[in-house]
């Protein structure tokens, strides 16, 4: 069954159409159905040709060349001759095409002027079309002329067949062509000068025939000539300049490149100058002249009229009179502030001014092409042309998808505004005006038979406006029912035409101008209606044409800049930076002007122009290819591209980020988390409009922990070298500030690192500005050591690696007490045979030189260091993870108070957690399962599984965040760990006294050990401020208070707490400073101090507060009656409170770090 | 004055002016709707390449999550011994 076309194409709009792509692209296809009403019917298809060979020639020449002296001279020439010829044979084509060209136009020309004429006219179209011809010749003549390369190419040719044809036969006919070639060639202007004798031919007429015709001219008084026409022409071409009756830039380009060889052609003698001037005031052709100083001829050429006149003044002797005209200056001739003040009719105009500008700065700069290509625009320049381009394509792309929304109701308009004109305006004038004018009255009938559409819609005058057939029989035909269907062009022309001859009366000499009313017997309001109308058609076709009007107003193809770079530098491709339109993006892209972005792909279809230009008017293939060759033309799926790149780069910043960390120390953490934070900040930001790898896949991606079972990874692993190499063996604590900063007198040299790496600055926070806020940012946080660290570093690593890194740093505590113990042995060994209690009697000056001369370490002295350096790194160790403890309860508190209200979990007053409902089910289940009970309850309910399945994971979730609720402590856990690492040592770190009691004076324990290399230090210290020795490290510069949270973590972790506060040496020089004191105050009163020893007791006293410090928050975390502490599984979850036996070896459950 | 004196059977022309009329606006109508009709499968054309592309995306994305989840059980099944 058939469908009616109009329901079935309604039915297509039911498709949902409608996607989220934005318009970023000039109007891409064109389709029409339209043939071109406004395009000549003549058709010089090969014209387009001969001007690009004539441009091409050179060109070709140079790349078609044999390349080298291989071959004897002979065949060099025969060869060079035979591709020469080739191409010379292109340009004999030219000579032919363009004689019988203007001889066709001169006798097409004549036909109007010969007395004996029998035909009308010229229409309008006719008019045309001769201009165009015209316009042709004067451009193949421009072009010719500018192209100096082709009479030394010529020549070149010419000295190449004399070599050739001397073993010819019969060449005379040969070189009689070659230098009439040649002559055309060389010759300027020929073209121009060879149509003026063709179009005065005329005039050598025999004398009879002269005399014939002037006595009809007598009689008729209305005979034309060859300057009557040209007038004609003239008169046509500056009406349509002054009222804009050329639509298309290209109709008006035509026009003013053919006008000022049209006014030099018609200035032929006194009387006809006269007459044109009569007609057309100088001032309007100055004013024309003046307005549009440039004009394109070819895409890499223009013409100025000014120019022209003067060049062609001394070949046309008549016109040297016409001084006025000979001194309008020429472009380049032009003061800048005058230049400015030329008025540019239309913006597209203006675009050729522009074109034509580059071109002449390109001929003048000639050799440094590619400078002069990219750095003759400013970005003023280039932002205004961007923005240009972007408004003339989008509004095409625009009005070209109205195309058939609105093709209807033009059709029916123009059908509308011509049957009003024809059937009601004409009828009045044939009943009033014309009543009498037989002629005329005809023309206008004529008029009507030929475009009346007296039927229009009478169905629907019948069915819908029944009312309107009540009305009288004389109304009624000024009533019209417009039709969708346009007038044909042959119709539009024909109307044209015929009120042409009704106004002009077929008289070519008709003074003024079309339309005005001397010499005319028309009255002015007539006049008026008919010129409305008249213009009102050339219109029209446009409008009918309406996507090929659209498509030829926004055709951007000459801005794309070609000939004069291949010519000027011998390449055959041309470097893209220098092509336009890549200009043009290149600097949207670089301007970061957000506004610009949208027209980012505009300037590519000048490529599309370009490309529609060479394959449709051109017809030249070649020139398409070098059009592709300098940008693909495909469809491109941008999104796609652009994801794929950005995918590219986090993965790059990344690594640089990466890169960067491992250049610099540990400090570096918070900058790195920071920087991390940032880039996942643009990740989100850009994942809202593209498709992007989740942060965290390219995150682990790139720190190489994709493994499920490798616990490492590329971030903690170098955390934990920074650790091992350059944290603990250079950093020292603060115990007061709880921070680690770097040694001032490093022991050890610094650990060697990459340089750091460079990025640009969107690598770090986006631009400069950002960067340095941001540098100035980090600089708080590079000097040192402390809970930011911390927090940056759980957070990095996550619950994966940081179980790794804490077993990495228990390991290495157990390696340096095993290494510890060789040394121990070694001081243990020096150590006197005996030491009593210190004796009281001395005070202090006593006790300090008993020490003296008991305690002789000075052949120990490395030693010692080496072990005060090794419990050190133990207490550094076990404080850093006090201070990763701090952080871990911190990040538990706030998921616990996240998940407590889910979970019914409240805290009691000890701490300890209760669940709120006793043993009922936890709150997220109840809500569950209430949800889904009423869920399922509901009859409309069609797929209650997913609410079952939802309920089951709300308990397995419960289960799960129950069991991991209370995380042990890594501090404790340490504690227990070194406590069971120390076991192995116990019996030589602290031996069972034999007797039973306390050995006091020969005991070699540990704590006896750390007395010793205590109160050595600290009598160190004393010597080198009384001898103030500058520069060599004191023991505390270099070690910092870790040795104290080292020392005394063994000595509690040994049980030798009680041994060493009482027994310690330094305890006992402060007791005897004490009584000491005392008994000085006593004697003496306002005594401040012993005499010379307050540096040293105040070391002593600083040394046992922190050494007391130590050993509170020993008692409180790791309470030695039970070894109670918690284990972290493999899997990263920590367990509480498990009941360890005090081995080793009951720590094996952490994952091993690799070997 | 023109010679070639106009039409001479002007109501012959008027009625193939007339016939003419009628018959281009059914080509007019016709022609319209083809263009109708293009323009549709332009339009199609773009808006399913939009939305193939989008899809084309997605499973871009997911091919590369796979990817990933594959080497992952990979690693697993090399090392048994750790999910005892």
């Amino acid at each position: 069954m058939a469908v009616p076309v109009e329901e079935a194409i309604a039915a297509l709009s039911t498709f949902s159409l409608e996607d989220d792509q934005p318009e970023v692209q000039g109007p891409a296809v064109w389709v029409s159905s339209d043939r071109g009403a406004t395009t000549s019917p003549i058709e010089y298809s090969d014209v387009a040709a001969y001007r690009l060979s004539l441009s091409e020639d050179t060109k070709a020449l140079n790349q078609l060349l044999p390349d080298s002296m291989k071959h004897s001279q002979a065949e060099l020439y025969l060869e060079t001759y035979q591709v020469l010829d080739l191409e010379m044979s292109r340009l004999r084509e030219i000579q032919r095409w363009q004689a019988s060209a203007a001889s066709k136009l001169a006798a097409d020309m004549q036909r109007f002027s010969r007395p004996e004429r029998r035909i009308n006219g010229p229409t309008v179209t006719h008019l045309w079309s001769m201009l165009k011809l015209l316009d042709v010749l004067v451009q193949l003549d421009h072009l010719k002329n500018a192209k100096a390369s082709i009479p030394n190419d010529f020549s070149w040719y010419k000295r190449t067949f004399t070599q050739v044809s001397v073993q010819w036969q019969d060449t005379d006919s040969m070189r009689e062509e070659l230098d009439d070639l040649q002559i055309f060639l060389s010759t300027r202007w020929a073209i121009l000068l060879n149509l003026h004798v063709e179009m005065f031919r005329v005039n050598k007429y025999p004398e009879i025939y002269k005399l014939l015709f002037l006595q009809i001219k007598i009689f008729r008084n209305l005979v034309d000539s060859v300057e009557d026409i040209l007038q004609a022409l003239i008169v046509f071409t500056v009406e349509s300049l002054e009222l804009d009756f050329a639509l298309l830039f290209p109709d008006r380009h035509v026009l003013l490149r053919v006008l000022p060889v049209l006014v030099v052609l018609a200035t032929t003698s006194e009387k006809d100058t006269e007459a044109l001037y009569k007609r057309v005031k100088i001032n309007r052709l100055i004013g024309i002249f003046k307005s549009d100083p440039v004009i394109p001829a070819f895409p890499d050429l223009h013409l100025s009229p000014a120019a022209i006149m003067k060049e062609l003044s001394s070949y046309f002797p008549k016109f040297v009179s016409q001084a006025r005209l000979l001194a309008l200056p020429a472009p380049h001739e032009l003061q800048p502030r005058e230049a400015q003040e030329y008025p540019f009719i239309a913006l597209l105009n203006h675009i050729s001014a522009i074109r034509a500008e580059h071109d002449d700065f390109t001929v003048r700069f000639a050799s440094s092409i590619n400078q002069v290509v990219r750095y003759n625009y400013s970005a003023e320049e280039r932002r205004a042309l961007v923005e240009l381009v972007g408004y003339v394509k989008s509004i095409g792309s625009m009005m070209q998808r109205c195309d058939t929304l609105v093709a209807d109701a033009l059709w029916e308009t123009i059908h509308a505004e011509v049957q009003d004109f024809v059937q009601n305006t004409l009828a009045t004038m044939l009943r009033t005006t014309f009543r009498r004018k037989k002629d005329l009255s005809r023309i206008l009938s004529d008029m009507r038979t030929l475009s009346a559409d007296w039927m229009a819609n009478t169905s629907k005058q019948e069915n819908d406006l029944p009312s309107l057939q009540q009305e009288g029989e004389e109304s009624k035909g000024s009533y019209l029912y417009p039709r969708p269907a346009a007038p044909t062009a042959a119709q539009v022309h024909c109307l044209q035409f015929l009120i042409y001859e009704v106004v002009s009366g077929g008289n070519l000499r008709k003074p003024g101008g079309l339309f005005s009313n001397t010499g005319s017997d028309i009255p002015a309001e007539d006049l008026k209606q008919l010129e409305t109308f008249f213009y009102k058609l050339g219109f029209f076709l446009h409008v009918l044409d309406y996507s090929v009007t659209i498509a030829t107003l926004t055709d951007l193809g000459f801005l794309w800049f070609r000939e004069f770079y291949l010519e000027t530098s011998r390449v055959i491709q041309f470097p893209i930076e220098c092509s336009l339109p890549w200009m043009l993006v290149d600097y949207v892209l670089e301007s970061q002007n957000a506004g610009l972005f949208e027209s980012v792909v505009m300037p590519f279809d000048i490529y599309n122009d370009a490309s529609q230009q060479a394959l449709t008017v051109l017809k030249q293939r070649f020139l398409y290819d070098e059009i592709e060759a300098e940008l693909l033309g495909r469809s491109i799926d941008l999104r796609c591209l652009i994801s794929q790149r950005m995918n590219k780069a986090f993965r790059e910043n990344l690594e640089f980020l990466f890169d960067r960390f491992e250049s610099q120390d540990i400090c570096a953490i918070v900058e790195l988390e920071n920087l991390v934070n940032i880039l996942k900040h643009a990740h989100k930001l850009l994942s809202e409009d593209l498709t992007i790898d989740s942060f965290s896949l390219i995150f682990s991606e790139m720190q190489e922990n994709i493994s499920l079972v490798s616990y490492s990874s590329r971030l903690a692993y170098q955390i934990w070298t920074e650790m091992q190499n350059d944290f603990l063996p250079n950093f020292i604590l603060c115990n007061t500030t709880q921070r680690f900063v770097r040694s001032p007198k490093s022991s050890s040299a610094r650990v060697q690192k990459p340089s750091m790496p460079y990025a640009k600055p969107n690598f770090y926070c986006g631009n400069q500005d950002l960067n340095s806020a941001h540098q100035s940012f980090t600089r708080l946080h590079n000097g040192f050591f402390g809970m930011p660290h911390m927090f940056s570093i759980v957070r990095l690593l996550g619950t994966r690696s940081l179980p790794w890194l804490i077993r990495a740093l228990l390991d290495h505590i157990s390696n340096k007490i095993s290494s510890l113990e060789a040394m121990i042995t070694g001081l243990q060994e020096a150590l006197p045979k005996s030491i009593g209690l210190l004796p009281f009697d001395g005070g202090v000056t006593g006790c300090m030189r008993h020490i003296k001369e008991k305690l002789n370490w000075t052949s120990k002295a490395e030693l010692k260091q080496e072990v005060l350096q090794g419990i050190k790194e133990i207490g550094s160790t076990l404080y850093w993870m006090g201070l990763l403890d701090i952080v871990l309860r911190e990040v538990d508190t706030t998921r616990f108070m996240q998940l407590a209200p889910w979970l019914g979990f409240i805290p009691n007053a000890d701490g300890q957690i209760l669940l709120s409902q006793g043993e009922g089910e936890s709150p997220v289940v109840n809500l569950m399962k209430s949800t889904t009970t009423a869920i399922v309850s509901n009859p409309n309910c069609s797929n209650p599984t997913s609410f079952y399945t939802m309920s089951k994971q709300a308990e397995a979730a419960d289960l799960l965040y129950k069991a991991n609720m209370n995380t042990g402590s890594v501090l404790e856990y340490a504690l227990a760990f070194t406590s069971a690492a120390l076991d192995k040592y116990c019996s030589k770190w602290s031996a069972t006294p034999k007797t039973g009691f306390i050995d006091i004076t020969t005991s070699k324990d540990f704590y006896r050990i750390f007395s010793g290399l205590q109160i050595v230090s600290d009598v160190q210290l004393q010597e080198h401020l009384e001898e103030s020795v500058q520069g060599v490290p004191n023991s505390r510069e270099m070690l910092g208070d870790s040795v104290a949270w080292g020392s005394c973590t063994l000595i509690y972790l040994l049980g030798q707490q009680l041994h060493f506060e009482l027994f310690d040496f330094s305890y006992q020089v402060l007791n005897a400073a004490e009584v000491e004191v005392t008994e000085l105050t006593l004697m003496h009163k306002n005594v401040q101090g012993i005499q010379g020893w307050e540096p040293l007791i105040e070391a002593m006293k600083k040394a046992r507060r922190l050494n007391n410090h130590v050993f509170s928050m020993l008692k409180a975390r790791c309470p030695l009656e039970d070894k109670v502490a918690c284990a972290i599984k493999q899997s990263g979850t920590p367990l509480h409170r498990i009941k360890f036996e005090n081995t080793v070896s009951a720590f094996e459950t952490l994952p091993q770090k690799s070997t | 004055m023109a010679k070639a004196g106009g039409i001479t059977n002007a109501v012959n022309v008027g009625i193939a002016v007339q016939a003419d009329w009628e018959n281009r606006e059914f080509i007019s109508h016709i022609s319209l709707n083809i263009r109708r009709l293009f323009d549709f499968l332009v339009q199609f054309e773009a808006t399913t390449k939009g939305k193939l592309s989008a899809l084309n995306e997605k499973l871009d994305t997911l091919e590369r999550r796979l990817e990933l989840l594959e080497v992952q059980v990979s690693t697993a099944s090399a090392n048994p011994s750790v999910f005892k």
